[in-house]
């Protein structure tokens, strides 16, 4: 006799309740009742049980219990897993190549090449010279202690991943600044992408792909990255000053002529911190992805935790910090050489 | 002298508010703003504007802020739409233009100075003067002649490579008149174009305009707040009040024959010898009279005629139109026009 028995027979469904007499197994606590042989007894008001799906079980075999939702849930997941990868595979498969691509030419090029070509990069970008010292001193420090392959194998992924964040999160977040509804639409699914925990986007994305595939954690990468350039790219758009619009509007531009000559030039401060936050984001990623494969220093950082091998975790820790202090000062050194016209 | 007329407002009304078209007929049947508000939830922004702008003059539409000036200026290119009413440029109704005609109509036909002078952060002042010419297709270099030009006409020879934030505001606003004239356009809207600007810059960029004006006979539409600048600047005044048009006409006349207590209220305040003209004083040429003072021109304000005549109250002027006698002014109703009638005294009281 359990608790909410009465409350199906007033409903008229005990015969119904009877039907599904069959039951699944047997929860914990069943088992523990029937071994200690006690009978459920009456309960009182102070312990009465919140009518979840499992009490309501106990008084009417039909009703589901809650791990049947969970159960659904996986088993829907899976029936429709197949039709979706799919969809999915050949989609994303460019970016098994990319990743792959990048991964092969950063590791089978000669370090003698690389280092340079990284550092002009930097100058490029920045023109700032401390900073190519800074970079230069620490790539090298890293190859001195044996772990150029792993910063360079991070740097590969992260600058494929931030790249095809920024070539989808701009357009995007465009699209977003122009209409209302899309933005109404889009700004619940980012703020679920940024409040996951991390590690729940990789238990779908291990279902649907093959753990072995390089996109398997692209895709993790660039989900968890791609939402500051979005926002950005919004905001920024959103941003520019009314003034100015008006005008561009008063001199009778066309919206293309207004976005691009207009819009997205006042916006770009705000879109390159994006860039920045999203580069620093998918740094953040690529150690976790090192669980499901992804090489790099992560795995390093993973091989520390599980062998409990202090040094291990110390230095690649260590050494991921380099690599963020490294591209969070470059990028925004480009991004303050782009904001040169509002200095004042 | 024949006035074409350029631009023509007729029977224009705005509101705003979620449905604007069910309270205008409550606007066309003569409620005001502020029982619109109360009743219906809905701004009443312009109700039954007709206003005819001429060809070659400066038109001022002055009122406070909430008048609807603003407002008003934004019809002219549609920058808002109206709620009823029409607008006509060069006889069109602009109503009826498509979204190219009206791009059209923006980039060849209107150009606008705005308060907060709106210039392109990211562009030099070159690039900026140049913004309508570029907005049509034109490269740098096809515009950068014509642009040197006009930011040299206004006074900005050496700044062209420079980037707005290195220009204090009234040189900024150089720029923004500078692109307006790039645009060749024939009517410039220059809204409250000097209000951001402090008091000496101002007047110098009343100067300018003025001077610019006399050389290029555009239409300009101009907005203030300032009474002193819309005297200064008016061929023809137009006054808002909550929407409505108190009174319009030439400013001299405004001046002399204010039609409403809330236009007496205004004018109540300035320096009438500075803005009140010869023109509007003089009396027919008398063959008869032969003393006098000397020779003054219609244009020149009373303040200019006190100081040429030293205070002396008894003497009459010559009152020239280029080398015509057109007028004799008395300095007997030049102190008379002076003073502030009674009626504009009490009535400015009650009414403030």
């Amino acid at each position: 006799m359990a608790t909410y028995d009465p409350l199906f027979e007033t409903l008229g469904l005990k015969e119904w309740c009877s039907e599904g007499k069959s039951s699944g197994p047997m929860s914990m606590a069943d088992l523990l009742n029937k071994t200690s042989g006690k009978q459920t007894q009456e309960t009182s008001i102070w312990e009465l049980p919140f009518p979840s799906m499992d009490a309501l079980n106990e008084s009417c075999a039909a009703f589901p219990q809650s791990r049947e939702l969970t159960k659904g849930l996986e088993q829907g997941f899976l029936a429709i897993k197949d039709s979706l990868s799919l969809v999915l595979d050949p989609l994303t498969q460019p970016l098994s190549w990319f990743l792959d691509g990048a991964l092969y030419a950063m590791l089978n090029t000669p370090w003698w090449i690389v280092i340079p070509l990284l550092l002009a990069v930097v100058f490029v970008v920045t023109k700032s010279w401390k900073l190519v010292a800074f970079v230069g001193i620490s790539i090298v420090l890293m190859a001195f202690i044996d772990h150029y392959d792993y910063a360079m194998q991070t740097l590969a992924i992260i600058m494929v991943c931030a790249f095809l964040c920024v070539l989808f999160g701009v357009p995007i977040g465009i699209a977003m600044a122009r209409s209302d509804g899309l933005q109404r639409v889009i700004t619940p699914v980012l703020d679920m992408l940024q409040t996951l925990p991390p590690f729940v986007y990789l238990i779908p994305l291990i279902f649907l792909f093959s753990v072995t595939e390089s996109k398997l954690y692209g895709i993790a990468i660039i989900l968890y990255a791609i939402v500051p350039v979005i926002r950005l790219t919004n905001l920024g758009i959103r941003l520019v000053d009314k003034d100015v619009i008006e005008a561009a509007d008063a001199f009778g531009m066309t919206p293309r002529q207004k976005l691009y000559k207009v819009q997205i030039p006042l916006a770009l401060p705000n879109i390159m911190a994006g860039v920045n936050q999203t580069i620093m984001m998918s740094l953040a990623m690529v150690v976790i992805a090192s669980l499901v494969s992804a090489p790099g220093l992560g795995v390093l950082v993973l091989r520390g935790i599980r062998n409990l091998e202090l040094g291990v975790g110390l230095v690649s820790g260590l050494g991921i910090v380099i690599l963020a202090v490294i591209l969070d000062r470059v990028t925004k050194a480009s991004l303050a050489r782009i904001d040169v016209s509002k200095e004042h | 002298m024949t006035r074409n007329v350029k631009i023509s407002i007729k029977n224009l009304y705005k509101i705003f508010g979620p449905t604007p078209d069910v309270v205008l007929e409550y606007a066309r049947q003569g409620m005001h703003k502020a029982e619109m508000l109360e009743q219906h939830n809905h701004v009443l922004g312009l109700r039954d504007i007709n206003v005819d702008i001429h060809e070659g003059e400066i038109t001022v539409i002055m009122g406070l802020s909430g008048s609807g000036k603003s407002t008003l200026i934004r019809h002219l290119n549609r920058l808002i739409d109206p709620t009823a009413g029409e607008v006509q440029v060069d006889g069109d109704d602009i109503m009826t233009y498509t979204e190219e005609q009206l791009r059209q109509l923006r980039r060849e036909r209107m150009s606008m100075v705005f308060q907060k002078f709106a210039l392109l952060p990211h562009k030099t002042v070159l690039e900026n003067a140049g913004m309508a010419k570029d907005i049509r297709g034109y490269t740098t270099e096809d515009f950068e002649g014509e642009a040197r030009k006009w930011l040299a006409r206004v006074g900005l020879e050496g700044n062209e490579q420079q980037y707005p934030h290195q220009l204090s505001g009234g040189m900024q606003q150089r720029v923004g008149i500078a692109r307006a004239l790039v645009s060749d356009a024939q009517i410039m809207l220059m809204d409250e174009a000097f209000s951001a600007l402090d008091p000496l810059i101002r007047s110098d960029m009343q100067d300018l305009l003025l001077e610019l004006q006399e050389e290029l006979k555009k239409t300009i539409v101009f907005i203030t707040h300032d009474l002193d600048e819309a005297l200064k600047l008016a061929d023809h005044l137009v006054i808002l009040k909550e929407g409505e048009v108190v009174q319009q006409g030439d400013p001299q006349d405004i001046l002399l024959n204010p039609g409403d207590p809330y236009i007496v209220d205004f004018i109540s305040d300035i320096n009438r010898a500075r803005v009140l003209r010869v023109r509007s004083m003089m009396t027919k040429p008398d063959p008869e009279e032969t003393d006098y003072a000397g020779d003054i021109s219609e244009k020149d304000n009373l303040e200019d005629v006190l100081r040429k005549s030293g205070g002396d109250m008894t003497l009459n002027f010559r009152v020239m139109r280029g080398d015509e006698q057109v007028g004799t002014l008395h300095m007997k109703d030049l102190a008379r026009a002076l003073v502030p009638t009674d009626a504009s005294e009490s009535r400015g009281k009650t009414a403030a």
